[in-house]
Formats: C-alpha cells, structure tokens, sequence
C-alpha cells in the first residue's frame, strides 16, 4: 500500500506531501515542514497547543488526518505572524504577560485569532469559550482574557489594522 | 507601560524589585518561535519506548525480549545487563547522600505499576511501541500495600529488606526528619485546651502542557549531547553520568527551555535511559512521555499524612505544637528526603509557638514514586497547619483571622529550626487582606506589625 | 499502515464498503476515531482509554482503509413535514448555530471547545463512547432515528433500539430522522468546568404535558450513565399522569439514579456519577416544569 500524496497550501505555499490514513496534520507540519509552532502536548485532542486553522477556521491539527486535506488552506503561528491583527494579538499577550512557558501560546494565539476574526467585539465568557480547548498550566487563564480582550479593543480602535 | 529599558529588567540600569521583569523569551513565545528541545530535529533518531510492569508488586522470574529484537525497525533492545549502575536513579544516590536502591530498567523486583523493564529503540515510535509490547516477562506476584496506614500495619508486605517496616531510615539513623524546641508536654500542661486532627493530602500529576522528553544524541569525539527539557541540568547531568558509568565531562546537557515542569521534570526519569540507548545503538535516540506516561507513570506529588495536636489558652496563644507527619512516598526514594527535611522546617509553620515538636517519615508504597511539586512539603505542611488553625481558632471561639495576627511570628522571634526571622510580613499581608475584602479589624489588630517586639516582651506569641 | 479513501458520492462510498469490508473503517470528523488511531491501544497499556476502553463498534487502528465522509454531502440540516432530518456529518458548530430545536443546539455546544466543535460530527456523535454521546444523549429522548445505508440498501432502527441491541452500525450512517418534537426539551450536562469540561454525565428529557398539567409522556435520557446513552425507562413510567413537582420529581431521580450503571475514569467515579443522574435528572425535570402548565 503507497501513502498518498496531497496537495495542500501552508501558509501560503504550496506543498505536496505524503500521508496514510492515520497521519495527522500535526505530523505533516511538525515534522515534514517544519511549523515548530504547532506544539504536541497530547496527541490526543485535549489540550489544543496543536490548533492551526485549515480554511480559517480553528481545528485541531492532531486529530485532523492529512489525507482529507486535498486543496486545503493551512495556516500555523507562522502564517499568522505578518497579520497586523495578530501582532496587536501578541503585543497585548506581551503586555500581560500572558505567556510563561510559552508551550500553550502559540494554541491559544491561533484561537484569540479565529475567535476574534469572527466576533471583534467578544464579551468576557465569548473569550473564555473561545479558549476552552486550550490549556495553560502556567498562567491560571486570566492574563490570557484579559491579553485577548484589550487587544480586541485596540483592534476595534484600529490601532493595528 | 514601563519605558522599555524597565521593561527589560535589571539591565535597564534600575532596580528589579517591585518592577515589572519582562520574561526573557516572551517576544519568541508570542510568535511560536522558542525552540524546544523537540525543535532540534537530529538525522537519524530512533525513538524509544519502555516495556512497564501492569503489576504493582512482584519478584520478575524472567525477562524474554528475544521477539521484540526481531521485531520490524529495532536497533536496540535494553535490560538492566545493559546498565552499568543498577542502584542509582536519583541524585541523592548518585552522589552517595542516600543508600542506592532504585534501578532505571528493573533487576529482580517490582514495586510499582508502570516500574520500567526493558527498553526499545527503534527507528519509529510505533515500531518501537509495537516491539515492546512483545516483550514478554514473568512474576511471581506478591501483595501490596497503596498508602501508609496498609504500609505501617503490623505484618504488611515489605518492599526493601534493608527498610524494614517500610520506613525509610535516614543517614544518621533515624527514622524521621525531626524538629525538637522547647518542651512540648510542659506546653501541653499549661494549656487551656488541646486540639488534635489528622490532615490527608492526595498525589497530584504536575501535568506541564509539554511532556518529559529528552533526545541523546553521540558524537564523534565520544561525548554525548542531550537535549532536554528537565528543570535540573546539572543534577541530571551527574546522575546520567553515574548511572552510565560515563566521567561527567563527556556529558553535555543542553537545556534551560521547558513547556512547564512545577517539579515534574526534577526527576532524572529520561536523560540516562536515552543516554544508555544512545551509547548502545550508537545512534540520536529520542525518549519522550507520551500524555498517558505523563499521567501514569511520571513522579507525582505525594501523598501526605499530617496529625497535629495544638496546646492554646483561652486568650489564643498556642503554647504547643507536635506533629507526626507521614509522607507516602511511593515505591522509592527518589528526592522525597529533601520534601521531608523541607516539611519539617516549615513547622510550626509562620507562627511563634514556643514548644515544637515534629517528626516526618518517609514511607515505601506500591504507588508511583512520588517527587517534587510545587512547594516540595511545604504545600502539605502549609495545608495541614491552616486547615488546624481554623480549626482551633473555633475550638476557642476565636476569630480565625485574629487568632492568626496573634500567633504570627515577628522579626526577632526564634523560629522552630533555630534561625531568628528577620523578613517577618505575615501580620502585614493579613491586614492587606483583610483591607482588601472589607474584613473589619479591631484597632489593636489593625496596629499589630512584624516589627520586633520590645526587648521587655517575651519571645513568644501573645500580639 | 492504513490508506485514505475520499469517495465522492454515497455509490462510489457503497463500493469501497463492499470491496474492503471489515477492513475499512469509517472516519467523519475523526475526533474519537484519529485519537485511536494514533493511539492504537499501546500508549496507554494498563489504563483505560475511553476510546477502545468498550466493547464495541468499529476499530480503527487496525483497518487497512480509512474512508473520509466529509465529500458526501451529508451535512444537510432539514425540517419538512414535521420530521428533522439531520447529516450525519453535520458538525456541532453548524447544529450549535442551526434552528434546530433549542436544546438540541444548546446540547451540541457542550461538546468540547470551538475547535473540537468545529470537526466533531453528529453521526460520530452516535457511536461515541461513554460518558460522550452528549448529542446522542439529546436525541434519544427525542425519539430520533438514525438511517444507515449498505449493501442491502437502507435501514432504519429506533436509537433506542440500536443501543439496547449492541450499537452496531448497519453500514454508512447518512442521516438522522426525528419526529418534530412534541413537548418540552431540557437538556443539561455535569462537568466540572463551564467551558469544554470534561463529561461527568448527560441528562436530556423531553415532556408532553396535558391540560392541567399532568405529564402525558415523558422521556428521559442518560449520558454517562451506562455503556451507551440509555433511557431511564422506570423514571419515564413514574411520571405518566403526575404534576411535575417536588415529590414526582424526587421520585423519578431517585429511579433514574437507581437503575443506572455508570463507570469510573479519570474524570469522575461511578459513585460521583450516580449522585450526579439523581441531581441533574431533578434539575432537568424542574426546568421543564418551569411556566405555564397547558
Ligand atoms: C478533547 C475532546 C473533548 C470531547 N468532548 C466531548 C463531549 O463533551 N461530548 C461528546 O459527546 N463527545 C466529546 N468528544 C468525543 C467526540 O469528539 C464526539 O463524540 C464526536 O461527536 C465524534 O464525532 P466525529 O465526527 O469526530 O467521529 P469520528 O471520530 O470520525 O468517528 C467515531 C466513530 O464513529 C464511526 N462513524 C462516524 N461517522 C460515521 C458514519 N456516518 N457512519 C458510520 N460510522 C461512523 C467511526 O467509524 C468511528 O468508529 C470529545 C473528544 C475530544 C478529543
Ligand atoms: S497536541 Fe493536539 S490537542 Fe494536544
Ligand atoms: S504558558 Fe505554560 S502552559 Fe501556558
């Protein structure tokens, strides 16, 4: 049996890459192409330092199989990181201090991101909602609202758009 | 916002405290850019997977991993033959400050379920999980015991015959980690009341979002690197060492970034068992915990017993304080004396008692071993000692908050372990609190400071 | 070593199933099924992982075909003639967001975080292992019917009775079919966080009340509380031509509490989880009871 090949774009590139049934998208960025910021802290769905977004919307890249991923558009912290809307993202994250360990931080970037490109003006539960799938053990959760919220506000103040 | 040169700490020319610090590597976390040891990515890494012990307690008749060296993709198959020093697993007995007993791959015993066996490197995780799981071992089960009351029972299984009884004995002979001050029965004497319980903690997984792992990697010049995500560099660097029978000079360790740890990656459980497959493969090899081995099979919190009995007057002056703690260890000693010696020095806790007297055990279970967290015996001690003072402060009829001003320790005061405090802040942080969720005070307790008593007043609690 | 199949049409699906058989698993969103797959039942030696822990239903890591669905065009959400028709690969996002009943939805907005919600699926859902199923919980008290199709053509079981009878899946899940609900529905999970908690149990019921009050048909279901999700017949029964108050309700919770057979896991023991049916069973039926009697 050959593994397939897929075609897919990864932050804007395009990529041919090779997958059997069970690999995951997790697999293919970690170790084909080299995304270090998509992290592996369960393989097993539950802690969301693996999420990246696959046609702008948040999944979780070690559950995802690759092989489903014909023409899709993957994008990591990577990809994100010439947005403007993310810098603000990340500024605010900086400015509160909402990364220790930085090991969730890249997870949790990529889902402010996802939430906050559908709903610019998130309540405080909208916020905690959005990050539920991601754990943080360093920081106990409230720096990271409060990162996501004031960016949220500078956003809807233009101030990085 | 703090100008940038605060903002960047101490080099920024002023000073650190109460200034905000910016986290070195904040910049790099934000854009997924801090490289992990799982960022270095070597050529040629095998993976490495560990055949455990599904019993808790057995003597190991035979260890047959002929099937798992024929299995697809295996480079190396490794038992305790293949490890120079069977008795060291942690600093302590790496460097002869407690009795060796603990070996990486199991010789003749098991004490714990989940106690490695055999260990498989091959060039993908599956197939090495695959072999390992043909490796085939028997037991002659033996009874076990989960937690201190089964283990000190008279006539329990015991898991070492050099620690009868399942206490461990320190160095020095003795059976606890003792504090002696003043004169405990006196101070029960003169006492109004006494007030006694026992306190019960549980283990905790520290469960840092990036799991143990580590990647041993040889070089041509006969030194090993080892990229690792542990929280003790230099100790896991003499441990790895010893156990591979290696001068710590070919040893490098190359390390300082780690997804979280809170104790968990103190504990030297990876670096010499890819150290030892790399030297035998002669190939990187990668030994990493999965979330499950994480869960199950990493050092944990331990779980502790604390009876305390409290000698108080009326007016909420504790004239006596005795504890006995026993600390369920788990299946070996590992860091646990230091959690021990920590636990005992934190009694009678940030409180002046004048007669003290306490002894914490270390005691061997069936269990996980059990390591650092937090706070390493301290978190239990602070746990048993307030959940005691609530408790006394009802049984007098106190306030609790009031009852706790009164017994703070001031600077000046001798503290249980002999050494004066000097950085007294309880009484202050109490009224902060108090402050701060609109507790109301009475004035003489709004007054109360650590400052050190007047030269007149004796040296014992009283406000 | 397993190769993956991305069928166009539901013909071109039928084929690969009858070519491949046993050997051919099938992957929707793959949040249960990808986690055992990479798990492949060796990680966690010794523990019980909720994903192979059962007896059950279709393994994954040892077929040689996985074969995506998401090309079939079964994530179609319908409500014509009385009857809900809902695809089997409609995600819990979409049903969260749908105007499906409200409880429904509200149930599918349970089912862990957003990304998870994003790729889970209802027809996953079906066959998940306990305590999941938070969906499946929902639509067996609404009577619901999943149809399959396979080689001998399409077949419909009641859910009740697909889950009484082992939860073996006859073929391709295409759909769910479910009476417009008559009633009130209730819906209310145990967790012990507010956001993507962990399952302790489900409770979803639906009441028909008469005139005056009485309750004229009742369905409680359970998640959490057995190997599948599973009605709570005895409580059902105690309802029939009661008031929904105090000691009716008290009533049917202590029967739901008393003949479930919950498990232990890491998130909650069997003991927890039974206390947890009698609690959450009388909250459920409370807020059904909640304003004007007809
Ligand atoms: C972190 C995390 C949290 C979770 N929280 C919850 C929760 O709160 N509540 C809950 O209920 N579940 C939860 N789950 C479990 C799971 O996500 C859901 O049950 C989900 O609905 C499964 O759907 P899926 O599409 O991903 O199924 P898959 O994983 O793709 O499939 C599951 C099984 O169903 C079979 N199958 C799927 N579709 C069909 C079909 N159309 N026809 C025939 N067979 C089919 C597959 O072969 C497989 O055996 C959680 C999972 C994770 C990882
Ligand atoms: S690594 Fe994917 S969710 Fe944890
Ligand atoms: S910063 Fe360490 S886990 Fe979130």
């Amino acid at each position: 049996m050959t593994a397939k090949r897929v075609s897919l774009t990864v932050n804007g590139r395009g990529e041919n890459i090779a997958a059997d049934g069970l690999t995951t998208l997790q697999q293919v960025l970690r170790e084909a192409l080299d995304y270090n910021s998509v992290k592996d802290g369960c393989t097993q769905g539950s802690c969301g330092a693996c999420s990246v977004l696959v046609d702008g919307e948040l999944r979780i890249a070690c559950l995802l199989p690759a092989g489903g991923l014909q023409g899709a558009e993957v994008t990591t912290l990577e990809g994100l990181n010439a947005r403007n809307s993310t810098s603000v993202i990340q500024q605010s994250f900086v400015e509160h201090s909402a990364a220790q360990c930085g090991f969730c931080t890249s997870g949790m970037i990529v889902s402010a991101q996802a939430l906050l490109d559908e709903n610019p003006a998130p309540s405080r539960d909208e916020i905690m909602e959005a990050i539920s799938g991601n754990m943080c053990r360093c920081t106990g959760y409230l720096p990271i609202v409060e990162a996501v919220a004031s960016a949220a506000r500078k956003l809807a103040k233009g101030d990085g758009a | 916002m703090k100008a940038k040169a605060e903002m960047d700490g101490i080099g920024g020319g002023g000073h650190a405290v109460g200034q905000p610090i910016k986290q070195r590597e904040l910049d790099s976390h934000v854009k997924g850019q801090t490289l992990y040891y799982e960022d270095v990515k070597v050529p040629r890494m095998l993976h490495l997977k560990i055949h455990r012990s599904p019993v808790a307690h057995a003597r190991i008749l035979n260890i047959d991993t002929s099937k798992a060296e024929q299995s697809d993709g295996v480079v190396a198959v490794l038992t305790y033959r293949d490890v120079p020093a069977t008795k060291v697993w942690s600093h302590f007995e790496a460097i002869g400050a407690a009795p060796g007993a603990e070996p990486i791959l199991a010789v003749d015993k098991i004490r714990w379920k989940g106690e490695p066996i055999a260990a498989v490197a091959a060039e993908t995780l599956s197939q090495a999980e695959d072999a390992a799981a043909k490796i085939k071992v028997t037991y002659e089960k033996l009874p076990s015991v989960f937690d201190v009351d089964e283990a000190l029972a008279p006539g329990a299984p015991e898991l070492f015959d050099c620690w009868p009884g399942n206490h461990y004995v320190f160095p020095d002979d003795h059976k606890a980690a003792q504090i002696r001050f003043g004169d405990v029965e006196k101070g029960f004497a003169e006492a109004d009341h006494l007030v006694e319980h026992v306190y019960r903690t549980r283990p905790i997984e520290q469960a840092p979002i990036e799991t143990a792992g580590c990647v041993a990697v040889p070089g041509s010049d006969g030194r090993y690197t080892i990229y690792t995500n542990s929280q003790a560099l230099s100790t896991t660097r003499n441990s790895a060492a010893e156990i591979a029978g290696l001068p710590v000079a070919r040893l490098r360790l190359v390390g300082g970034t780690a997804g979280g740890g809170f104790g968990g990656k103190v504990d030297m459980a990876i670096e010499p068992m890819a150290l030892l497959a790399a030297m035998k493969s002669k190939r990187p090899v990668k030994y990493r915990f999965t979330r499950e081995d994480e869960m199950t099979v990493s050092s944990t919190r331990a779980a502790w017993r604390v009876s305390i009995k409290d000698g108080v007057m009326r007016d909420g002056r504790i004239t006596a304080r005795h504890v006995i703690t026993h600390q369920d260890i788990g299946a070996y000693l590992r860091n646990s004396i230091y959690g021990a010696f920590k636990h005992a020095s934190h009694m009678p806790g940030p409180y002046t008692v004048p007669n003290v007297w306490a002894d914490v055990y270390c005691v061997f279970t069936n269990r996980t071993p059990s390591a650092a967290m937090r706070g390493f015996g301290v978190m239990p001690a602070s746990f048993a000692i307030e959940m005691q003072m609530d408790r006394v402060a009802k049984a007098i009829h106190m306030d609790p908050w009031q009852f706790r001003l009164k017994n703070a320790f001031r600077n000046g005061d001798m503290k249980a372990h002999r050494r004066e405090v000097w950085d007294a802040a309880l009484v202050e942080t109490i009224q902060a609190a108090a402050r701060l969720t609109a507790k109301d005070l009475p004035e003489e307790y709004r007054q109360m400071s650590s400052a050190k008593r007047p030269l007149s007043a004796p040296r014992i609690a009283g406000g | 070593m397993a190769e993956y199949l991305l069928p166009d049409t539901l013909a071109e699906a039928g084929e690969m199933m009858a070519a491949h058989g046993r050997s051919l698993a099938i992957m929707a969103g793959g949040t249960s099924a990808m986690r055992c797959g990479t798990c492949r039942g060796r990680r966690g030696r010794g523990i019980a992982c909720i994903e192979c822990a059962g007896p059950r239903l279709v393994s994954v890591p040892n077929s040689a075909y996985v074969m995506g669905i998401q090309r079939l065009g079964l994530d179609r959400l319908e409500a014509d003639n009385g009857v809900l028709n809902i695809g089997a690969g409609v995600t819990m996002r979409n049903l969260a967001a749908s105007d499906m009943p409200a409880a429904l939805c509200q149930a599918a907005r349970r089912v862990g975080g957003p990304a998870l919600r994003n790729m889970a699926t209802v027809g996953g859902n079906i066959f998940a292992r306990q305590p999941y199923g938070t969906v499946a919980a929902m639509l067996l008290a609404m009577d619901a019917v999943p149809v399959f199709t396979g080689p001998d053509g399409s077949r419909e079981v009641a859910l009740a009775e697909f889950y009484t009878s082992g939860a073996i899946a006859a073929g391709l899940l295409t759909h769910i079919e479910c009476p417009h609900p008559q009633g009130r529905l209730v819906f209310v999970k145990c967790a012990r966080q507010r956001f993507a908690g962990p399952t302790v149990i489900t409770v979803a019921v639906r009441i028909e009340l008469e005139t005056g009050g009485k309750v004229a048909a009742a369905r409680i279901a359970l998640g959490g509380a057995g190997e599948t999700p599973l009605r709570a017949e005895a409580a059902e029964q105690l309802l029939i031509g009661e008031k929904l108050e105090a000691p009716a309700i008290e009533a049917a919770a202590a029967a739901a509490k008393a003949a479930c057979a919950p498990a232990d896991d890491p998130v909650a023991s069997a003991w927890y989880r039974r206390r947890m049916v009698g609690v959450y069973v009388a909250r459920a039926l409370e807020q059904a009871g909640e304003g004007e009697a007809p």
